[in-house]
């Protein structure tokens, strides 16, 4: 993670940055700051490009994940010759640390704005995105969401925010869909579900809409627990789930929260038809999956994902074992992907002027693309209309793609016998 | 003499300059007066009072919801939304305060119970569907209204959290100078003293709980428009608190002008440090941790208190 | 069917609690000597966990066994944080020396996050996911083992205080601050001896804890609030109190958690909490007398 970081944020441009917003701190040099936009016309072989992430703080893990998935697209878009129809131009990643607070949000936007970011990615949390998005949307600023959930997040009739990856009803729904055709694929029906989720904007979005799509699927939630994902111990809620007797036990957490839900479900011999994550920070986790290779066999999880079926997504995915040493997963994929959307429009709107990227974005239609989706565009609202989570299932310490039937590169194990019990 | 010169200037600039400012600039300016603001009506308690609060995120909170839930459901501005927020959380900090004072805590005694009924506010509100839960409250922001304490550009935000700030200085210099400010100087130094001096210790620590508690509630509300999103975690958790007691410790509890000075020192030097550090995730928030240690122990009285020391020091000369 | 929730809720509440109590015994022997609240105690534990987990990792040490290294290394990092940070503003206001401890706290922990990122480790050991069932109730063995180290540990404290000078040292300085300085005790030595010790402490809580629960920078906001809750029921600078007061604790919100809708469990805890600071600030096993 330190690498590409000292990637993304060193070289002679963020420096010079940094001198001339230092000098700012001083009154007397604001003169600079107004020749600032002066200076980066001159320079059209560079786009600069702010990204938002939570770096420090409670997300910090997931945040390097994302980090490592846009450094790998800009040094592939970089070493390829930058956007063609702006003469080459590099895009140059300009850093910005939310430490998931709201206020951050605020100022590192309008900071990236000010240095000239012609776009901002981010900002993981839907909290810092309910304050971003005004920013972005004051200044006519482009605003691509990473992970934030929320649904809200595109209402309201704004112009310049898009959610290339599925909202939290796609995230949900989509799932239990999967879910339910591979149950009916294997003859197993599902009638009884759990849900439990921690009580944060990410969980309880998750959980409202498992709530509500009860009713569509004809499922009963016979239990739904929020949790506080600091919990040191999820004992006595695992075991009125189990009381409960589900077929399916959902679970949208983060890294440890999930871990111990495992762990104590494990122990505790849950009895359920399958453990499934949904948009889960460890289920499809890689490292998580190398680190308990027997808890994780056969964990299911709803997630952003590339497609295995397409070459250019197997090849980035090499790419990324080979620059990190490490495997990608959800939020990799997710920074790879959104870059390229925003490259695409770059490429169409031939110019740095905010709008015109604005309307570029708008009419993506990008097929050449790595997730397990249609070609991507976006709804009015800016959406992504064929926004798709994938359904993974580690199998053999892997996690694999098992749906939606036509991306799937093996064949579900369902019910998994140990949960089973 | 130079001083006061000095102080004409800094206001003048306070209310010219910000217009000429680029986006970037005036937000942090706005963080500044906003934690400036809270830091004001923190004080009031926690500095000249001296009840260490660590629980002011439970008044915050109050205020945010009152004029959000209000504006939200039945369309009230949050201009009338404000006071009532207020009202509510002096209503709810005397009923802390009573319950506190009432049985003597002081001290880390009295931090603690201050902390868990915020807390104990982020735990219902976590749990409570009626205001938004977990989801949050989303303010609109898209038009402007000013009757409705919204705008479409930064700089009026600015103006308001300057004048909010500028009247809770006034009061606060106001009541220095009044007998409550007599009688919360003689609690501060000796409780008992001030007691056989016929100072009705318990009335005093309510009044200045009322005040800044109502104050602190106000500052939420401001948060509510300008940020244009609250959630239980934001509102009652402890970054709130924190972040209201540090400017009025490091600035010089007790005095007039000291949140203000904390909170121009502290503010732009978190922007500084995770300006300087970053990529490095982490390197800034541990560089300011070790700043605030070594300011806490070279300025033991605060930024005012060096000030009174040179003072001192060159009268005596 | 809910005799066997009730049964599981009160079984991992008391081993919950045990770990609360293992975790918030150095806690209240710092404040008991001190008076103090230091913030920087979870951070403490939470390097103790990097240090048993890096002790683990890089030479196979097993977690309970590094307890011999690291309860040394953390009495000295206790020793230094006292005389270099907090000894000289031992004179400035109370509340500093709370704010000087939260300073340390972001150090430590965002130093943490410098060092080795936001990635959550685990140590693997061959017990860690032992158990066993008590019933229908799940008993996790490390989780146990905690339990009883925290029961060990309040015991050899209670020993410690009773029975050695530097032990009685405390207990003077504790009780009457002026006059164990009148009775030629070195108050300074002592107060560092207090840190050190109750530093000492945590970093064991930390390496029993390891073996169950990940280990990142942020670990020990998990336990920090509920700490100073579980001291404040047992009695500050009585950790004792403190042990019986993690089982209360850990008892409440276990059965709160089986009990209550949502995740209102930790309304309960909350709720003792003030109850207690109002009507028995001493805390329901006594403690220092002055609220």
């Amino acid at each position: 993670m330190s690498e590409h970081t000292r990637g993304l944020s060193g070289g002679p441009v963020s420096r010079r940055t940094f001198l001339s917003t230092a000098g700012l701190t001083t009154a007397g040099a604001a003169a600079t700051v107004a020749g600032f936009p002066a200076i980066v016309r001159a320079q059209t072989r560079e786009v600069k490009v702010g990204y938002l992430l939570p770096v420090t703080g409670p997300l910090a893990y997931e945040a390097g994940l994302a980090l490592n998935g846009l450094a790998l697209a800009v040094d592939e878009i970089n070493a390829s010759g930058g956007i063609k129809s702006l003469g080459g131009a590099k895009i140059t990643m300009m850093p910005g640390d939310t430490q998931n607070k709201v206020e951050l949000g605020n100022s590192e936007a309008s900071r990236l704005i000010d240095q000239g970011a012609v776009a901002i990615i981010g900002p993981f949390s839907s909290l810092v995105a309910f304050s971003v998005r005004q920013v972005t949307e004051k200044n006519k600023t482009p605003f691509l969401l990473l992970a934030a959930v929320a649904d809200n997040l595109t209402e309201g009739g704004l112009k310049y925010i898009f959610r290339m990856q599925p909202n939290g009803r796609g995230m949900a729904t989509l799932t239990v869909n999967n879910m339910f055709e591979m149950a009916k694929n294997a003859n197993v029906p599902i009638k009884r579900v759990a849900m439990m989720h921690e009580d944060g904007n990410f969980g309880t979005t998750m959980g409202n809409h498992v709530e509500a799509f009860s009713k569509t699927m004809g499922y009963e939630l016979v239990q739904r627990i929020p949790y506080n994902l600091r919990s040191p111990d999820l004992t006595s809620e695992l075991s009125k789930v189990k009381a409960a007797r589900p077929d399916l036990l959902i679970v949208s957490g983060y890294y440890g929260d999930s871990k111990l839900i495992a762990e104590t479900a494990a122990k505790l011999r849950i009895g359920v038809s399958a453990l499934v994550g949904l948009a889960n920070a460890a289920y499809s986790n890689p490292k998580f999956i190398a680190e308990n290779r027997e808890l994780t066999e056969h964990l299911f999880d709803g997630n952003y994902w590339y497609n295995p079926q397409s070459a250019r997504a197997r090849a980035v995915f090499a790419a990324y074992q080979k620059k990190f040493g490490s495997t990608m997963a959800n939020h990799g994929v997710q920074g790879y992907q959104v870059t390229f959307v925003l490259k695409d429009a770059l490429e169409r709107a031939a110019s740095t002027d905010r709008d015109k990227i604005r309307d570029a974005i708008a009419k993506t239609n990008l097929s050449d693309q790595i997730l397990t989706q249609d070609a991507i565009r976006f709804d009015d609202s800016g959406e992504g209309i064929n926004a798709t989570p994938a359904l993974i299932q580690v199998q053999n310490g892997k996690p694999v793609v098992v749906g939606p039937a036509r991306f799937a590169e093996a064949k579900p194990v369902f019910p998994v016998p140990k949960w089973k019990g | 003499m130079i001083a006061r010169a000095a102080g004409a200037l800094a206001v003048a600039a306070l209310v010219a300059l910000p217009p000429l400012l680029p986006k970037y600039h005036l937000e942090v300016l706005i963080s500044v007066l906003f934690w400036a603001y809270l830091g004001i009506a923190w004080n009031l308690l926690g500095g000249y009072a001296g009840q260490f609060s660590f629980g002011h995120a439970a008044f915050f909170g109050i205020g945010a919801y009152t004029s959000t839930l209000l504006l939200l459901q039945v369309g009230l501005t949050p201009w009338v939304g404000m006071v009532l927020g207020g009202a509510l959380a002096a209503a709810f900090g005397l009923f802390e305060g009573y319950l506190s004072f009432r049985y003597g805590l002081k001290g880390p005694y009295f931090s603690l119970v201050t902390l868990a009924f915020a807390e104990m506010l982020r735990v219902v509100g976590v749990n409570t569907k009626a205001v938004g839960s977990s989801l949050g409250l989303v303010v609109p922001s898209t038009r402007a209204a000013p009757e409705m304490f919204m705008f479409s550009g930064k700089l009026p935000y600015y103006y308001i959290i300057l004048a909010m700030g500028a009247l809770a200085l006034a009061l606060t210099w106001k009541i220095g100078r009044s007998r409550l400010g007599f009688s919360l100087a003689a609690v501060r130094e000796n409780e008992d003293a001030a007691e056989t001096a016929g100072v009705d210790a318990l009335a005093t620590k309510l009044r200045a709980m009322a005040l800044s508690s109502f104050l602190t509630a106000l500052g939420g509300t401001f948060y509510a428009q300008y940020f244009a999103y609250i959630d239980p975690t934001i509102s009652f958790g402890p970054g709130v608190s924190i972040g209201a007691l540090l400017p009025a410790i490091v600035g010089g509890a007790g005095t007039v002008l000291g949140p203000v000075l904390g909170s121009f020192v502290l503010t732009p030097l978190s922007e500084l440090t995770r300006y300087v550090l970053r990529g490095r995730a982490g390197a800034d928030i541990m560089l300011y941790g070790a700043i605030l240690v070594l300011v806490i122990s070279f300025l033991p009285q605060g930024i005012v208190g060096l000030v009174r020391e040179r003072r001192a020091r060159a009268g005596r000369r | 069917m809910t005799g066997g929730l009730l049964l599981q809720a009160v079984v991992s509440g008391l081993l919950l609690g045990g770990v609360y109590g293992l975790v918030a015994s150095g806690l209240s022997l710092i404040f008991g000597v001190l008076r103090i609240i230091n913030f920087a105690h979870g951070a403490v534990m939470m390097l103790a966990m990097y240090t048993t987990y890096w002790l683990f990792a890089l030479a196979g040490v097993d977690p309970y066994l590094s307890v011999i290294l690291t309860a040394p290394l953390f009495f000295a990092l206790g020793v230094v944080i006292q005389k270099v940070v907090i000894e000289p503003n031992r004179s400035a206001a109370e509340h500093n020396q709370l704010l000087l401890t939260l300073g340390l706290a972001l150090f430590f922990e965002n130093l943490a996050l410098v060092l080795w990122q936001g990635d959550f480790r685990t140590v693997r050991v061959a017990y860690s996911n032992a158990s066993f069932m008590i019933g229908e109730a799940l008993v996790e063995v490390p989780r146990l083992v905690a339990s009883g180290g925290a029961v060990l540990m309040a015991v050899g404290l209670f020993a410690f205080l009773r029975l050695t000078d530097v032990g009685k040292a405390l207990r003077a300085l504790a009780e009457e601050p002026e006059g164990a300085a009148l009775v030629g005790i070195n108050v300074a030595r002592i107060r560092a001896a207090a840190f050190g010790l109750g530093s000492a402490c945590v970093a064991v809580a930390g390496a029993l804890i390891t073996p169950f629960f990940y280990v990142a920078p942020d670990v020990a906001e998990s336990f920090n609030i509920m700490a100073f809750v579980v001291v404040v029921l047992g009695g500050m600078g009585n950790f004792m109190g403190a042990l019986a007061g993690g089982f209360i604790v850990g008892l409440a919100e276990s059965l709160g958690a089986a009990f209550l809708p949502g995740s209102l469990k930790q309304l309960v805890v909350f709720m003792i909490f003030v109850l207690v600071l109002l009507f028995r600030p001493q805390g329901l096993f006594g403690g220092s007398r002055d609220r």
